[in-house]
Order: C-alpha cells, then structure tokens, then sequence
C-alpha cells in the first residue's frame, strides 16, 4: 500500500491528539504497567466521555464490521456502544482486582487499535498526580529582562499594572508551537489540575520531519530515551517547574536532555509579548517532592518563610485580631516562645524558661530544652511526615578556614559562651568583611584568608527533618546552628558566607520581578 | 447490647462537649482578666501564697498585651513588632522589625500577613530589607519594595529615601482588593449557583478528569465538529463555569452553550474589559459591552 503524498511531505504542524501509538510502542507499555486499577479505570471513564471522544476512539462493533474483520482469536468482543463502555468501566472500577484486568482490557481490547497521543498524555499525567515524587523537578522564574527605556514605567504599581507574566492558554500553546514547529514535531497537551493549584503542560517530543501517525509509531526502534518533558506552572505566580520524564532506569540521554533544552528556551519567548519580555532565571531549587515545590516556589505564603519562619504562616502565631483568649497552657504558643522572649529583650536562645511544664513529660530537662530549641529554630517545618521533604541540599562554604593554631582552642570556647555572638563573628578572623555587603566573590581572592572550596551535600528522604531530629537529639548545637541548616533559605544549592546563604543584593526573597 | 458505633457515638460527643467547655472556659477566663482594676485589687486582697498572686499578676498582664495588641491590630490594619531571628549568623544581631497586615472582607479578619525586615547596611541603621515575608507572589510586594523601600545600589553611598509608612498602606491596599476581589469572585459563582472550588486534595480519585485540559482546540482533527451540541438547543444558556486567576484579575465564564468570556478586572474591582466569543469563535459585542462595570453586579448584567 503506498502511503498518500501528503503523508511523506514534511510539514509544519503539531502531532494532533488524535494520533495513535500501536498498544505494544514501549512507551504505552511503560505508562500503562505502572498505572493502578483505580486510575486506569478512571482514565478509560474519562476518554469515553464524550467531548474526549474525538482524541480516544475506542474500538466498537462498528468498527470490526468496516474491517470485515477476524473474530476468531479475540480475547475482548468490541462494545456496542462508548455507553456501553463506559458501564463496564465503572463496573471494573467499583469490583475489587488485579490492575492486569484493566490493562490488557485496554490495551488488548477496547483500544487495541492503538493509543492515542492524548490518552498517552492524560495516563501520564494521571501517573504524575498519583505519585508525586516520581520526577525530578527544577523550579526556574520567569523573570522580566530590564527594559531600559521604562524600567521605572514596569515597576509601577497602579490599578490594573501586572507583574505577573501574563498567561493565556491559547496565547501561550500558539507561541510555544511557533517557536517549537520549524525544529521538531510534538504532541502539547496543557491541562490545569483541580486539586493542585497548578497548570501542566506535557509536551512528547517526536524528533522527526513528520507529523504522522506512521511516523510517531515508526521511532519504537531507535534509542531508548526519555521523550516527554513536563511543564508545571504554579498558579499565580511567575514559577516554572521543568521535568524530564524519565521512567525508572530509563536514562536521560544527551539527545534528551537537548531537546528539553530546546523546549525550555522556547517558553520565555513563548510568555513574552512586544514590550515585555522574559527569560528563566534559576531559583536554586531542584526537588522530586511536587508539594515542596509548591511550599517553597508556590503560589501561597509559604515562598519566602521556611524555616523557622514558618510560624508567621499559619495561625500559630498570627491569631485572629479579634481572638482575645492569651490562653495559658496552650501548646502552640510555648512554640513560638523562643521568638517572642527574643522580642520582649532577652537572648534570641534562652529559650522558653519555663521548665515546670516537663512535668508530665518523661524526658530529661536537656532533652526538653533541645526539642524547644529546635521548635525555636524550625518552627512548625520540618516535620518529618509534612510532605515536604527535600532529598538534597548541597552548599559551598564561602567563609575563611579557621585559622590553625587556635582551631581547637575555638571550638571549646564556642560551647562555653553561647550568647557573644558578635566575638563569635570575630573570632572567625574576617572582622572587616563582617559589615560589608555579600556579593563580590572577588573579595574572596583579595582577602588574605585562606577560603578552601569546602562543600557539604545533604541527602536523605527529608533533609531538614533530620537536621531538626539531629538538633533534638543534640548531634547538632540547635543554638549555634546556622540558619540556613534551618531551610530558611528556600535553596536546595547555595553558597554560604558567614553563616547565611549567599543572595543577589537587592533581592527580596521569593520575589516577583 | 451497645454496639460498637453507638460506643464511639458517644464518646464522640463528649469530646465535642469538652472542646465547647474548654472553649467556653477560655473565653471567661479572659472575660475575668480583663476586668478593669483587677490589678489593683489583686494587690490589696490578702493571699495565702505570695506566689499565687504573682502568678495571677502575670496572667493579668499577659491577657492585657494580648488585649492592646488586639486593638491595634483591629484598628490599624497594618502594625509593627519586633522579632529576634535566632539565627546565630543573622545580620544585625538578628533584629528584625516585622510588620503584620491584618485584612478584613465583611466584618471579620480573614488573613495575617507579615513582612519580616532586617537592616542589612550597619553604617545606615535606618535602612530597612525584606528578610521575610508571608505575602502570596500575586500581590506585587517586589515593585513596591522597589519603589518605598529602595536600598543603595553598590556604586551610591548614600541610601535613597525610605517610607516604610506609605510601603505598608500600599501593601495593605493590594492585599485587601486582593480579598475583596476572591469574596466578589465567590459571590459570582454563588449568583450563578454554581458549586465552589473544589477544595485542594479532595475526591483526586472520584473518577472524575485530574483538571481542565487547555489546549484541546489546538487537534488537528479535520471531524471534530459532530454533535456534542446536543444540550445546545436549551433556549436560555446557563453560565456552566467561572474561573479566575489566582490574583483575581481576569476572569473567565463558560456558557453552557460553548459561549466563552475573559473579563479583566482591574484591582479595585471594576470590570474594565471584556471579550466574550460564541462557540463558533464570532465576538459578541452586545454581552461584552453589558459587562463593563462593577464586578459585584456581572452576572445580573449579563443575564438581564
């Protein structure tokens, strides 16, 4: 059978969503073993609905009899009717079994024909929501490039200015094909989720001239890599979370990693608009764990208070201006003690001074004192079930090597006097760098000091618990700890010089250019 | 018998029970220690304990800052304290100035925000950094630090002017339209009697679809145009969704009639364009101009 001209000739256009992979491509076999029963049978009810129809032609009646078709060896007998399909659908889902059932109905049965690029999609997104720690992801910011001309015309801030780039689905998918068409041909399915707060746009790379269907199936052969790249835009907020999306040991080649390149240079152009355009600026900011992306680069109040900070989040410690009850055994307040006995003049980490308390508690008085520094220091954060586990945090230490002779002699007298933090500061040999403002690296060489590149890389399934669980235990000194083993920073990579991580000067933590 | 469940009713209710009597304990106990001159009278009462009188001396004391730092708070919408970050390494010793914005909508406070500052230049003690803040990235906290609150640049010595006062009445202004405009927006779907947002993390797996997929008009397909029309024919169409953006400022209606419509709203509230198309993409000028206005009244004006 010769294939139509018009099938051959490189074109111009996107994979639609109605283009089908065959049922044995390896990426649908990849995507559907690893769905549940429970989403594979809300997935196929979701297909047959019937605006999704077009995208997910299930494989009917009708259709056996235009193949005229061999019935003999046939596992599933093709529905009557999308209705049809949709009763049994539910029936699986509401009876108990293996996922197996529903995969091999699917794939064997009612789609055997092939799935389409949008049912590709949606299973994977569906996959994604299901587990959201199964991709790493990094958070870029969309961040507006200076304008000479009005740059103080941008910061305005009147009635209806926006800083927000501004995003509109069909805008946006218009642009990002434009961009996208001459270089490669890809499947975009852009959905925004009910119960996150966030946009998701999947785009499936097919490197190849050809939009068809015969030529997305044709790629099954060629090398093993990773072709779909996620997009997740936090709602109302100018962060991007990129992904590559890997299956378990599958890797990520440097084909792959191009074309997610090529991808992520055409979203800012994408967003821009005439007068106002973007670029990505890196937020320091790489995880696995979606929900801790959306804590420390979300649309919520969480952005630019981790840490400790968080206390100011939630109600703990902003109450209601109407809330008149000071009660007085009320747990939550003790927490917030440290902070406030800070206020009210005493030292920052004499920590709440209120030992009758640990009557009930069996711990010793030094364990109590612990915990109430590290609930000092951590606030409500670092929980180790909160969900919002870091795995990896990686910082360079900027400040000078203590000097030699007395490293030892330091190391005692910091645990002796906990409260002289400004001879703390000295004793670490840069007194002049002390008031100096933090963003030249030159400073580095031209002072005398030696400053080795010492780094320190913290890994585990939830970092900054562990650091808290240390501090508890008093592995760590929960008073002379510096902030940012806190997580106050808001960075899974950072460069620390005296005690803090290094930001751009001028910047205001989580900010929105 | 008493089953298992009627077991658990009961010890259901009187948890409930208790919460409401240590709830309603609470709030007399601080009825009692606002008392005016209670003091006083604590002082020339005899006691047994010097120790007890102290304690309730102290309590007085506590339910009385907590008792002015209400009304200030209630009253001045934006008010200052002071923090210490127990950070060891913090700049300037670790103080901090914090200042809380209390937002109001309809008679009750619905959200605290901070802005936590520091003061970064110790040759200028007066000026002030964002440290930390708890503002949402939709109110443009940026531009306005940038414009109240400037900070030297590397080659100026001399730090620019500051007015933390004007930086904390515009923040405060953003952040009260900010929640106007989310109570408008839920009066709108309340007009159209439409359900609310579903709320984060609920029914993922109720069988239905994750979220709205955007881009499906960008298929190719030549034959999508078949029926699905099918509940077009209703004479009246129903407004069939209302969705806006996090910051409020657009919002978008969806008829049941695949008639869809983008309103902007400006941040005090008015609807100051629209464009509403018909499913065959034909602009409808009459219902665009119709929703020009306030946004309280949109789904009157466009329905009249």
């Amino acid at each position: 059978m010769l294939p139509t001209p018009n099938t051959i000739v490189p074109d111009y256009r996107n994979v639609p969503h109605s283009h089908r992979l065959p049922t044995s491509h390896r990426e649908v076999q990849r995507t559907f073993t690893k769905l549940s029963r429970q989403s594979l049978a809300s997935l196929a009810n979701q297909w047959l609905a019937k605006k999704n129809r077009d995208f997910c032609r299930p494989y009917l009646l009708g259709d056996r009899r235009l193949d005229g078709g061999d019935d003999d060896d046939e596992q599933y007998t093709p529905a009557q009717s999308h209705e049809e399909l949709q009763e049994i659908y539910k029936q699986l889902a509401a009876r108990k079994g293996g996922k197996r059932e529903i995969q091999h109905r699917i794939l064997d049965g009612d789609w055997r024909t092939g799935i389409s690029m949008y049912q590709l999609a949606t299973a994977e997104i569906q996959y994604l929501l299901d587990h959201t720690n199964s991709l790493r992801w990094t958070a870029k910011r969309l961040a507006k490039i200076p304008n000479g001309k009005n740059l103080s015309l941008d910061m305005e801030v009147t009635n209806d200015s926006e800083h927000l780039p501004r995003f509109q689905a069909q805008t946006f998918m218009a642009n990002l094909a434009r961009e996208l068409t001459p270089l490669m041909k890809a499947h975009y399915l852009l959905i925004k989720i009910k119960t996150m707060p966030m946009t998701i746009l999947r785009v499936y790379i097919h490197d190849s001239p050809y939009s068809t269907e015969a030529s997305l199936a044709l790629d099954n052969g060629s090398s093993d890599t990773a072709r779909a790249v996620f997009f997740i835009w936090p709602n109302g907020s100018n962060f991007v979370y990129s992904s590559i999306a890997n299956h378990f040991g599958q890797v990520i080649s440097d084909d792959g990693r191009h074309l997610r390149d090529i991808v992520q240079q055409a979203i800012p152009k994408a967003f821009s608009r005439p007068s106002a355009r973007y670029q990505l600026a890196s937020t320091n900011f790489t995880t696995k764990s979606l929900d801790a992306l959306l804590a420390y680069r979300g649309p919520g109040k969480s952005n630019a208070a981790s840490g400790g900070w968080s206390i100011f989040q939630d109600h703990n410690f902003s109450q209601n201006a109407l809330d008149f009850v000071a009660s007085q055994n009320d747990h939550g307040k003790e927490k917030t003690g440290t902070r406030k006995d800070g206020a009210v003049g005493a030292t920052a980490k004499a920590g709440p001074g209120r030992p009758k308390h640990s009557l009930e508690d069996k711990e010793t008085s030094a364990a109590k004192r612990r915990r109430e520094v590290a609930a000092g220091r951590f606030g409500s954060s670092a929980q180790p079930n909160d969900g919002l586990g870091l795995e990896r945090v990686e910082v360079r230490i900027d400040d000078a090597f203590p000097a030699m002779p007395g490293a030892a002699d330091d190391a005692d007298a910091d645990t002796s006097n906990v409260n002289e933090q400004p001879a703390n500061r000295n004793r670490r040999g840069r007194p002049s760098l002390l008031d100096r403002s933090l963003d030249e690296i030159e400073e580095l060489e031209d002072g005398d000091a030696w400053v080795p590149d010492v780094r320190v890389v913290f890994q585990g399934s939830h970092v900054f618990a562990g650091v808290r669980q240390l501090v508890e235990q008093g592995v760590v000194d929960g008073e002379k700890m510096p902030g940012w083993m806190t997580g106050e920073a808001g960075v899974t990579i950072g460069a620390v010089k005296q005690g803090r991580i290094r930001t751009k000067s001028g910047q205001v933590p989580g900010a929105c250019v | 018998m008493a089953t298992v469940e009627s077991l658990d009713d009961d010890i259901g209710h009187l948890r409930d029970r208790i919460a409401t009597l240590q709830a309603h304990r609470a709030n007399l106990t601080s009825i009692l220690l606002s008392q005016p001159h209670l003091p006083t009278r604590l002082e020339q009462r005899p006691v047994l304990h010097e120790r007890n009188r102290r304690n309730a001396a102290k309590l007085v004391q506590r339910q009385s800052n907590r008792n002015l730092e209400n009304v200030y708070r209630a009253c001045a919408g934006v008010t200052a304290y002071r923090v210490k970050d127990p950070d060891p390494c913090a700049v300037d010793n670790g103080n901090i100035l914090g200042v809380r914005v209390d937002v109001s909508v309809g008679g009750r406070f619905v959200e605290t925000y901070h802005v936590l500052f520091n003061r970064p230049n110790a040759a200028h003690k007066t000026t002030l950094k964002i440290h930390k803040h708890t503002v949402p990235p939709c109110i443009p906290l940026h531009p306005l630090a940038n414009k109240w609150l400037p900070l030297t640049r590397k080659s100026a010595e001399e730090p620019r002017e500051q007015d933390l006062v004007k930086f904390g009445r515009r923040l405060r202004k953003e952040l009260a339209s900010w929640h106007l405009r989310l109570e408008a927006l839920e009066k709108l779907r309340k007009d159209a009697q439409l359900p609310g947002p579903i709320a984060p993390r609920d029914g993922l797996h109720a069988g239905s679809e994750p979220g709205i997929v955007l881009n499906a008009f960008i298929s190719d397909d030549e034959d999508s145009q078949e029926e699905e029309g099918s509940d077009e024919q209703d004479d009246a169409p129903r407004i069939s969704s209302i969705d806006g953006d996090a910051a409020v400022r657009e919002i978008t209606l969806i008829w049941s009639n695949g008639r869809v419509g983008l309103f902007k709203v400006t941040k005090d509230g008015e609807v100051d364009k629209a464009a509403v198309r018909t499913k065959e993409g034909t602009r409808d000028a009459s219902l665009s101009s119709k929703a020009l206005g306030r946004i309280d009244g949109l789904i009157q004006r466009l329905e009249a």
